[in-house]
């Protein structure tokens, strides 16, 4: 606990670090293209027009605004899988900092989750403008609860990173392992297909052990539905966030010591 | 700590690193081999304690290897020690990966605040300090442009700049004065006595031995994991270099042995090519003999004071060159001639030469068999260097005249520089 307390001073005092990283991230992405950060706009906008076009004209769906439907799932998704993928890899990509000099190394994994979250934020102003237009409508009680979606998912998204960064530099095959695992992972969650498809209640249940799934539909309840989430559901999430927060930080804090020997 | 002066304190650490014959992180591998001991642990810090006190600067010296890199990493936290304890007081900067994070395509603006976050600065520090940061790298017109368009000098420039100015209570540097041109490194070693001088704690790890007596109080040779010898600078260092040439001697002693062993073998008589006057066993391989051989030298042998057969000298040493020659029917003739020696370095500069009638204004009787012994006092500095020797007659003709008949090694402790040694005093008053 005491332990806890010194780490989170020290990331405190460290707070310029995190942010310059994420800066570094979200403009060094870009950098050198002439329409440079408006692509975090029109990226996911031209996804978007895509699958409008595709999901109208070629695969007709049976649900109403399947765009929608699908689009405001699959964002967090990525922020998820991305966090997953990305952040496994985070301590490992720098190599040449670790080796070199001392900084808190959680650093690492929290730059690069709060880099594609941040990413996230800026991908809904296209989803609530889309949401405006289309028809749907804001419920501001239920937009209300969307930063408590957002909290959990990215509990669970650093816990993860936090585990697995440490895990990939004794073990590099995690990398490809976890690419594996994301790809089988977004259907075993609700993201293209709605979770009523399961047509077995107790394979449905089985579903809400993945805490991803909770968490799509909340994001699908609060922004395409216009209702507030199930909290029953959410509640199994913020269990899942918190455990896999502190398993996260003790198996890095357990192992971050040999970083440098190992890399 | 035990005693609040200190900023850092090192008690008795030991550091293994695992060496991996074969370093395999993959299942197949981890499975399959899962018995087998493919490591071995060496022991890089054998129990190493120091402290040094606020507002000190030590330094680490020791050959490649012997662990001071190792001391520093652990004091930057970067390795973690297996064994005993090191507790330090304030923020530490490290000089030893200069630019940490710089992205190219950012601006050196962009790159100070990226880097001085790594530091642990938050953005209100580095705002107070930009200026002055920018001012020391001398990027003023540069500052907004990308890194990528720098020069590796401007870019060590403005690395160097942002990690001096951290204002670190422990500053470790990891062999830094090499950034920039020579009024650049000046500045910084100036700027490191600033920043001492306003009381942070110094640690060096260098080669340049000079930098570490410039700055330090104390000095740390480490060998093979340990601490050898601590203590006033100069001192230290005076005897690290005299191991380091020892060491070095005993490998060049050994390297000439084998030489030397070789040339026996390759000196065959049979072989020998006619024409050329040969070369005789005493003669190193390149050695070019001329003249006409009324007088031939038949040894020719350097010596210390106590006619020991050497390779070696050190520069204050006193040198015999001890020779034997032979001219046939020499007393009958009445033959009288001038022997003169001359040295020359290995890169081909003419070191000295003299002979007899320089010396005693005169020529001497030529022996049938005769022995010279010429001895000097020897003030050349460390290098390599060549002997010729050469016997003329007393009207200009060459008896014998071997060029490169020997070569020897000056080896000194002492670190001045130059061609030879001017015995020098400072007085002052």
């Amino acid at each position: 606990m005491i332990k806890l307390c010194k780490l989170c001073k020290e990331l405190f005092a460290y707070r310029e670090m995190i942010f310059s990283l994420v800066r570094k991230d979200l403009r060094g992405r870009y950098k050198g293209s002439v329409l440079g950060f408006l692509w975090t706009f029109i990226n996911p906008l031209f996804q978007l027009i895509i699958y409008t076009i595709a999901f109208s004209f070629i695969l007709p769906s049976a649900i109403d605004k399947y765009y929608l439907y699908l689009f405001v799932a699959l964002i967090p998704w990525i922020f998820f899988s991305s966090s997953l993928q990305g952040g496994a890899n985070s301590v490992m990509a720098s190599q040449n900092l670790v080796t070199k000099i001392y900084f808190p190394r959680e650093i690492l994994p929290i730059s690069y989750v709060t880099s594609c979250f941040v990413n996230m934020l800026l991908t809904f102003v296209i989803i609530f403008l889309v949401v405006l237009i289309s028809g749907v409508g804001l419920n501001p009680l239920a937009i209300l609860c969307l930063p408590v979606v957002m909290l959990i998912e990215y509990m669970i998204a650093l816990g993860l990173a936090l585990l697995f960064s440490a895990v990939t530099v004794f073990f590099r095959d995690m990398e490809h392992i976890l690419s594996i695992v994301t790809m089988a992972w977004i259907y075993m969650t609700p993201v293209l297909y709605p979770i009523e498809m399961i047509s077995d209640s107790d394979i449905q249940k089985l579903f809400y052990l993945n805490p991803m799934t909770s968490v799509i539909v909340a994001y699908r309840d609060i922004l395409y539905y216009a209702e507030i989430p199930d909290f029953s559901t959410l509640l199994i999430a913020l269990f899942f966030g918190v455990t896999s927060l502190i398993l996260g930080e003790l198996v890095f804090s357990g192992l971050k010591k040999r970083f440098a020997e190992v890399m | 700590m035990t005693n609040p002066e200190n900023a850092i304190e090192v008690r008795n650490v030991r550091k293994k690193f695992r060496i991996f014959y074969d370093r395999s992180n993959d299942l197949k591998d981890r499975i399959l081999f899962r018995n087998r001991n493919h490591y071995e642990d060496r022991w890089v810090l054998n129990g190493i304690s120091f402290s040094v006190k606020k507002g000190e600067a030590i330094g680490l010296v020791g050959h490649n290897g012997c662990g001071k890199s190792t001391t520093l990493k652990l004091l930057t936290k970067i390795l973690y020690p297996d064994q005993g304890s090191i507790e330090m007081q304030g923020r530490v900067s490290s000089l030893i990966e200069l630019g940490a994070g710089f992205h190219p395509d950012m601006t050196g603006r962009e790159n100070i605040y990226t880097n001085a976050s790594i530091f642990g600065l938050t953005r209100k520090e580095i705002e107070k300090r930009i200026e002055e940061i920018i001012q020391f790298s001398e990027l003023e017109e540069f500052i907004d442009n990308p890194v990528r368009t720098y020069s590796s000098g401007m870019y060590m420039r403005l690395a160097f700049s942002v990690a001096i100015h951290v204002d670190a209570k422990i500053l470790l540097i990891d062999e830094i004065l090499a950034v920039g041109d020579a009024n650049f490194q000046k500045k910084c070693f100036d700027k490191l006595r600033e920043i001492k001088s306003h009381g942070t704690t110094i640690v060096i790890v260098s080669h340049a031995l000079g930098q570490i007596e410039q700055i330090c109080e104390t000095s740390y040779w480490i060998e093979n994991g340990l601490i050898r010898e601590s203590g006033i600078p100069k001192l230290v260092h005076d005897h690290y270099l005299q191991h380091m040439e020892d060491k070095r001697t005993e490998q060049l002693e050994k390297q000439h042995r084998e030489e030397h062993g070789q040339e026996q073998e390759d000196q065959n008589p049979e072989n020998s090519d006619s024409g050329k006057p040969e070369l005789p066993s005493f003669c190193e391989k390149t050695a070019i003999r001329m003249g006409t051989q009324q007088v031939i030298f038949t040894d020719a042998q350097l010596q210390d004071q106590k006619h020991q057969k050497q390779y070696i000298f050190d520069t204050e040493q006193e040198i015999k060159i001890f020779l034997q020659y032979h001219a046939e029917n020499a007393e009958n003739l009445n033959l009288k001639g001038n022997f003169g020696y001359g040295i020359f370095r290995e890169d081909g500069l003419h070191c000295y030469g003299t002979n007899i009638v320089i010396e005693t204004g005169d020529y001497i009787p030529i022996q049938e068999n005769g022995e010279l012994e010429i001895t000097f006092r020897n003030s050349l500095l460390p290098a390599k260097y060549f002997l010729d020797i050469a016997v003329h007659s007393h009207d200009g003709v060459i008896y014998d005249d071997i060029r490169r008949v020997l070569s020897f090694v000056v080896s000194s402790a002492k670190q001045d520089i130059g061609v030879c040694r001017l015995q020098t005093e400072f007085s002052w008053r």
